[in-house]
């Protein structure tokens, strides 16, 4: 830790013009370094980046995000708009219920973390919505594709959430991708009938496939294995003929 | 087949040769006879091409500019590590020239890798979520426990209340009844004595000490009665009830 010393700096022999309090010549300032930090997995409420429903809808409705393709977090990072730094022990977005009375679409998305109203929002417009685990490292992959890509490095798997963590990406009634299937959909309609909404049938959704397309809990891109190489340049995929990983 | 560079940035220079022979690239063309006729002119093409080249950049630039890989030849000792070589193949594909096996690890890398992995992930999903299932439900116990305890201790919390006033109450009238035997004492001295003494003075001490001996003296004839009348009084209970049975 950087010892905070007052140092006064004199030019001109003149007063001593001393830093102001705080100051650590240009370093990160303590009481922003100490505010809110935890590397705790679990507290999702303080290491994940709010996200409003609101700014997802507008990000929906002016074609940043196509909502006819599953949402996650390597789309929220490519509009260019919002960014993660795993560095700072961020562990993804966190969809907070500013503007869930005027969400109004139906999107299969799926982040670190949601309220109970938030998730209501969303399965109300016949949506899906889910919670996953991106360990550090997986999240400096998904966060930017390309420049990971072009390490020709093959793709990494994910990695389970830590013990503290595990509890919730386990729980239905948080939508987590480790649940049960059948306990979330016990759970959508506890939802629906908590919150007074009528629960749209998703089985006779034209867009069924789309929003049941769900990433394995090792997957980090759809449609991707880990292990594969991609080579941007060439637009090819290069599987190993034998496991690796 | 791949190549470790324990080292991490400490390059020298005579290094680069021991580690040349173990880069992988692809095949190099070897020239025949029929390449031999053509070579002049491929000779003259480069030279135009060169003259042409006006830009002022180096090699390597130009070859950047133009979306190729800058260094075709290993210049530094870092162009020969297997990181260097997989960042080519990710950024220019199979133009780069690189036999893309080298992108995935080793086997003794992967055989490391489970290694590491059984140490730090020795639990699996299943494991976990009983671990977290059971402790809450330790949880849960704690509190319940800790409720019932405190039931128990509030039932009794009542009886508790009362004696410890009993208890104070009764230190209190020990106090108040030494305190007024003593006044007592004092002033029958006092009147014995007619005028005002001093407390401290040794008559009135003597007398003290002699109507002190005497109060005891009454007290314990007193507790002797009470104990005989006791004793009569169960004495004559015993009797009654042996009268009552027969």
């Amino acid at each position: 830790m950087v010892v905070i010393n007052m140092v006064p700096v004199t030019r001109f022999r003149s007063a001593p013009n001393f830093m102001r309090l705080g100051y650590e010549t240009g370093n990160l300032l303590i009481y922003v370094f100490l505010t809110n930090r935890t590397t705790k997995a679990s507290c999702k409420d303080v290491n994940t980046q709010k996200f409003p429903l609101l700014q997802l809808q507008v990000m929906l409705e002016t074609n940043r995000i196509d909502s006819k393709q599953p949402i996650d977090l390597c789309t929220l990072c490519n509009t260019g708009l919002v960014s993660i730094k795993p560095a700072s022990m961020e562990f993804g977005f966190q969809l907070t219920d500013e503007g869930a009375d005027k969400f109004k679409s139906k999107i299969c998305i799926e982040v670190q973390h949601a309220k109970e109203s938030v998730i209501a929002a969303i399965e109300r417009n016949g949506g899906i919505i889910r919670t996953a685990y991106y360990d550090p490292r997986s999240l400096h992959v998904i966060k930017n594709p390309e420049k990971w890509f072009e390490k020709g490095v093959p793709i990494p798997k994910r990695l389970l959430p830590p013990q503290d963590a595990i509890g919730y990406y386990t729980s239905a009634e948080n939508r987590g991708y480790l649940a049960d299937p059948e306990e979330i959909s016990k759970h959508r309609l506890v939802l629906a009938q908590k919150y007074g909404y009528d629960l749209p049938k998703i089985e006779d959704d034209p867009d069924y496939e789309m929003l049941t397309s769900m990433k394995d809990a090792r997957q980090l891109f759809y449609g991707l294995e880990p292990g594969w190489v991609i080579s941007l340049k060439d637009q090819t995929i290069i599987k190993p003929k034998e496991c690796t990983q | 087949m791949s190549l470790y560079l324990r080292t991490g940035n400490k390059y020298n220079l005579s290094h680069i040769y021991n580690f040349c022979r173990y880069c992988t690239t692809s095949e190099v063309i070897t020239q025949n006879d029929q390449a031999i006729v053509e070579d002049d002119s491929l000779a003259r093409e480069a030279e135009i091409q060169q003259k042409r080249n006006k830009s002022g950049l180096t090699k390597a630039h130009f070859n950047l500019v133009n979306g190729r890989r800058p260094y075709e030849v290993p210049k530094a000792l870092a162009h020969l590590t297997v990181k260097y070589s997989r960042k080519m193949y990710g950024q220019y594909g199979s133009a780069s020239g690189i036999n893309p096996s080298l992108c995935w690890p080793s086997m003794s890398d992967i055989q490391e890798a489970k290694e590491y992995e059984t140490v730090a992930f020795p639990y699996t999903i299943k494991e976990m979520m009983e671990q977290v299932a059971k402790q809450r439900e330790e949880k849960k116990l704690k509190i319940l426990q800790r409720d019932a305890e405190v039931a128990a201790k509030f039932e009794k919390l009542e009886q508790w209340k009362k004696e410890l006033n009993d208890k104070i109450n009764k230190k209190c009238e020990e106090t108040r009844a030494a305190k007024e035997k003593k006044e007592r004492l004092v002033e029958e001295v006092r009147r014995h004595f007619g005028f005002k003494l001093d407390p401290r003075d040794e008559r009135f001490q003597e007398m003290l000490a002699k109507r002190e001996k005497e109060q005891k003296k009454l007290e314990k004839q007193a507790r002797k009665e009470a104990r005989e009348k006791q004793l009569i009084a169960k004495l004559q209970q015993k009797s009654a009830e042996i009268a009552d049975k027969s």
